[in-house]
């Protein structure tokens, strides 16, 4: 932020040739991505795609717990809404066969209203006592999902579900929803960092803050709430689709509660209510079990260590609140 | 516009912190309202801003009756106020601060922000040159981009006051400006307070500080347990006997300086200690 008002004060350099700079070092990094990611293993593009789903949920929970303040355990709760969007209607569980686009719409609204549904209740809690009710959300659904047998074929789960297309192109392998999530992600940052810096950014900021006194300057705190809620929910609905797509098999062990405490971990590690301490959150969540994925039993007390050091050592996350997407951009050159 | 309290009573439980209390705060003045501990003083202005609901009466805003309004529709009516305790959004800059107030006015355009880049540039250029502005005047415009919460404690009181006033608001009540600021401080805020005077504007003084109260009011209200004691200027009130005995210099005033600092943070507690000694080196 200081550099940002020094840098208002030093007459503004050639934007034009700083953003050329910046295009060039976007598409070199595009470039590189199509030649490098034909050559990697299935397995190891399947590991990024499960990062870039989890920086989906990540950029969609800190909008709730690191931009309005409000704590979510029961975030799993929307993506779980979205997978299950997409396995009922697109497979053969109601021979209901809708295309991926419009399905990602639907699990994406069916989630958002879901988050407004859950947030409407919440509105009067705070901290310890709305993290208790988002996590018995987070239950509820996932034990309807296994005990609703005629809608979610229980804890069996739905499986083969239909192949997505998307503009005619049928999306098979963990290489073509690496291409389909890379932009995605791109848009949900962008439009999160927008979001962040927009006054409705800022209104979140104040609620987490000072809720009463945000109140008391004229923020209708119930809408501003809600909407974090809805946006957020609407987010990990997403994510659900596009997972339930990916791995076209659904059933309720993949939405408990570790679930969402993973993604509360990603943006805690990473740093709380930075995107670029989400990505980073997300990276290291994702593929440091993998590497240890030999002693996968200890992966719980491996997080639960990486928190408490976290806590201790830098409690405001791996990722500084200096280095956000406005650094990022200042370093490519952007303005 | 002007405000009015009809009949205001308020009720804590067994304790009337407000009795029938019938009021007047016309605008382009300063109206103080001093008075011991427990007068009702910080009740009036939590009244006001709707963070308490009246037990009886009308609290009227020209026509806007705000006893029963939300909070914030009564800060969107144009009801700004401070806190006692400073209460500005420790993790937000300085400048951020200022522009948060603006939500009221502009949280319809976030759509846009988001979506159209061009014109959220334009915006946000916008809102920041009137909120720079208003830290320029404050002389705290070198610490826009700083954490609120790592200025100075009378940088906190003064940037509190100038984010009160970002909306332009109709009605301006200040609860304590001076609590805890030392002499410098509290003839710079004196100067501050001066310039914000409009002739709309309703500007509503709650403090201890009687050089500051005598220097700034144009009218005073005395209330003593919820009830008015005695109006009027500050000739006046020095001069009336009743108020002397129920107030002024009474040696309970070191003791309500002092409670006022414990409930304050640590920082600020020591430099309310150190203005006790030079009231006391002062009187004596």
């Amino acid at each position: 932020m200081t550099s940002e008002s020094a840098a208002s004060t030093r007459p503004p350099p050639n934007r034009a040739a700083g953003r050329i700079r910046a295009l060039l070092i976007v598409a070199a990094t595009l470039g590189a991505l199509v030649l490098l990611v034909p050559q990697l293993a299935t397995y190891h593009v399947r590991v990024i795609d499960t990062v870039l789903i989890y920086v989906l949920l990540g950029v969609g929970l800190n909008m709730v717990v690191g931009y309005a303040g409000l704590l979510d355990l029961g975030y799993v709760a929307f993506y779980a809404i979205g997978a299950y969007s997409y396995a009922i209607l697109a497979s053969g569980q109601f021979a209901i066969h809708l295309p991926f686009a419009l399905i990602l719409l639907i699990g994406g609204c069916l989630a958002g209203l879901a988050g407004v549904l859950l947030g409407i209740p919440v509105l009067r809690l705070r901290g310890d006592y709305l993290a208790m009710v988002t996590l018995g959300f987070g239950e509820i659904v996932r034990l309807l999902l296994n005990n609703q047998v005629w809608l979610t074929n229980g804890p069996q789960g739905i499986s083969r579900i239909d192949e997505p297309f998307l503009l005619g192109v049928g999306l098979n392998t963990p290489k073509d929803f690496f291409w389909l999530l890379l932009p995605l992600v791109a848009i949900a940052l962008t439009l999160a960092w927008r979001l962040e810096q927009s006054i409705l950014g800022l209104g979140w900021a104040a609620i987490r803050e000072d809720q009463d006194a945000a109140r008391g300057i004229g923020i209708d705190t119930t809408v501003a709430k809600l909407l974090a809620f809805g946006l957020s929910a609407t987010l990990g609905g997403f994510a659900g689709v596009i997972f339930a797509a990916f791995q076209r098999f659904v059933d309720p062990v993949s939405f408990s509660f570790w679930e969402s405490l993973t993604i509360v971990l990603i943006i805690v590690i990473g740093g709380l209510g930075n995107l670029v301490g989400v990505v980073v959150g997300a990276t290291v969540l994702i593929i440091v079990p993998e590497l240890l994925r030999g002693y996968s039993e200890y992966r719980m007390l491996l997080y639960g260590c990486a928190l408490v050091a976290m806590i201790l050592l830098r409690p405001r996350g791996l990722i500084d609140r200096r280095y956000n997407p406005a650094w990022l951009m200042q370093v490519l050159g952007w303005r | 516009m002007t405000l009015r309290l009809q009949a205001v009573t308020k009720r804590f439980g067994a304790l009337v912190a407000m009795d029938a209390l019938t009021l007047e705060f016309r605008p382009g003045r300063v109206t103080s309202v001093i008075g011991p501990n427990g007068a009702g003083k910080s009740t009036l202005i939590n009244l006001c801003a709707g963070s308490y609901r009246v037990t009886s009466g009308r609290i009227l805003l020209d026509g806007l009756e705000l006893q029963q309004a939300e909070k914030h529709v009564i800060a969107r009516a144009g009801v700004a106020r401070t806190y006692q305790n400073i209460r500005l959004f420790d993790g937000m800059t300085v400048l951020q601060n200022l522009d948060v107030f603006l939500y009221p006015e502009i949280v319809g355009q976030t759509f846009a922000e988001v979506f159209r880049p061009r014109l959220s540039r334009q915006i946000k250029l916008q809102r920041s040159a009137r909120c720079m502005e208003l830290l320029e005047r404050f002389d705290l415009d070198r610490y826009a981009g700083q954490l609120a919460g790592d200025l100075s404690y009378g940088n906190q009181k003064l940037l509190e006051i100038a984010r009160a006033i970002v909306l332009r608001p109709k009605v301006l009540m200040l609860d304590e400006p001076a609590a805890g600021l030392n002499h410098g401080e509290t003839h710079q805020l004196m100067k501050k307070l001066r310039e914000l005077i409009r002739p709309d504007l309703v500007m509503l003084v709650v403090e201890h500080d009687m050089n500051l109260v005598m220097a700034l009011s144009d009218h005073i209200f005395v209330l003593h347990q919820g009830k008015l004691l005695f109006e009027g200027t500050p000739a006046e009130i020095q001069t009336n006997r009743a108020v002397q005995e129920a107030y002024l210099g009474s040696p309970g005033e070191n003791d309500q300086i002092r409670e006022a600092a414990r409930r304050r943070e640590n920082r600020v507690r020591i430099r309310a200690d150190a203005d006790i000694t030079r009231h006391r080196s002062g009187a004596a």
